[in-house]
C-alpha cells in the first residue's frame, strides 16, 4: 500500500479491500474487532460473540464491493453485525429466562405514576446494591429479555452510544422509530432494575 | 394542548430529551415535572438506566481471540479466492 494503513479512513481502506487488498481488510478488522466483540456480546452472549464476529467479518469481506462510499463504513458494519447476532439468536432458538415484555411503569386512573418517588428512584441505585458479577449477569439477562426490535435499538443507542441518526441508518428505520424503540426498551429495563433494587417489597 | 400528567409525560420523555417536541409541548412537560416528585424520580432513573447496563456489560475481548479470528478470516479469504 502507498498510504499507511493506520492513517487511512475506514472508507479508503474499504475501497482498497474491495480491490482484493487483504492487508487493508485486516486493518479494518483490527480497528473494529473490540467494538464488534462487545456489540456481539450485548446482542447475543459472550459465548456466541466469537462466532458472530467471525461470521460478520467474513460477510464484510465477501460483500465489500457492495459497500457504497456514500455511507459510513461503521454504519454498514454495525448493520452486518446486528443481523449476524439476530441469526445466531434464531439458530439457538433460545427462550430468554425472563421476558421484560410486560414490565412497564404503572399509572393510576388519573395518569399519575403509582409508585412513590423513592421506589421510582430505586433503579438508579442498583449498582450500589448488587455485587458486580451479579449485576453483570442480571444486566445481560435484561438485554436478553427484551423483544428483538427493542434490544437492537437499545444496544446500539444506549449501550454502544451511537447517535439516533446512526442507529436509524443501521436499522433502516426512521429516527422517530428508533426513539420509540429505545424508549420502550428503557422503560422495561428501568422497571427490571428497580425490581432488582427492591423497589417494591 | 392538553395538560401533561405523569403518563403522557413519560410517553413523550425520549422525544423530549432528544429535542423532538414542539415548544408548547416541551413547556407543558417542564411545568408538570417542576411540580411532580414522582416524575423527577422517574426521570433520574430513566437517565441512569443506560449507564448502569453499559457499565455492567463492558466485556473485554479475550487476548487470544485476535489470532484465531485472523486465522479464520484468512482461511475464508483463500477459500473465497480459490
Amino acid at each position: 500500500m502507498t498510504v499507511r494503513a493506520a492513517e487511512s479512513s475506514d472508507e479508503a481502506l474499504a475501497a482498497l479491500a474491495a480491490t482484493g487488498d487483504e492487508a487493508a481488510f485486516e486493518t479494518l478488522v483490527l480497528r473494529y474487532q473490540h467494538r464488534v466483540f462487545r456489540l456481539a456480546c450485548r446482542l447475543a452472549s459472550e459465548t456466541d460473540a466469537p462466532d458472530i464476529m467471525q461470521d460478520a467479518f467474513v460477510q464484510v469481506y465477501r460483500h465489500i464491493s457492495a459497500f457504497r462510499g456514500g455511507a459510513r463504513f461503521s454504519t454498514w458494519l454495525y448493520r452486518i453485525v446486528t443481523n449476524a447476532g439476530l441469526m445466531h439468536r434464531r439458530a439457538r432458538a433460545r427462550r430468554p429466562a425472563e421476558s421484560l415484555d410486560e414490565l412497564l411503569p404503572r399509572f393510576d386512573a388519573d395518569g399519575r405514576l403509582e409508585d412513590t418517588p423513592d421506589a421510582l428512584r430505586a433503579a438508579s441505585r442498583v449498582d450500589e446494591l448488587l455485587d458486580r458479577q451479579v449485576l453483570a449477569k442480571k444486566a445481560q439477562a435484561a438485554i436478553e429479555g427484551l423483544p428483538d426490535l427493542y434490544r437492537e435499538a437499545f444496544v446500539l443507542r444506549d449501550l454502544e452510544e451511537l447517535s439516533t441518526a446512526d442507529v436509524a441508518q443501521v436499522l433502516g428505520v426512521e429516527p422517530a422509530t428508533v426513539r420509540q424503540r429505545v424508549h420502550r426498551a428503557r422503560l422495561m429495563v428501568r422497571e427490571y432494575l428497580g425490581a432488582l433494587a427492591g423497589d417494591r417489597p | 394542548m392538553k395538560d401533561i400528567v405523569c403518563m403522557s409525560g413519560v410517553e413523550l420523555l425520549m422525544e423530549y430529551l432528544e429535542g423532538a417536541l414542539a415548544p408548547d409541548v416541551r413547556a407543558a412537560i417542564e411545568a408538570h415535572v417542576a411540580g411532580c416528585q414522582r416524575c423527577d424520580a422517574f426521570i433520574a432513573s430513566y437517565l441512569e438506566t443506560p449507564r448502569i447496563v453499559r457499565d455492567a456489560t463492558r466485556m473485554e475481548m479475550p487476548a487470544d481471540l485476535e489470532a484465531s479470528l485472523l486465522a479464520a478470516l484468512r482461511r475464508a479469504m483463500h477459500r473465497h479466492d480459490g
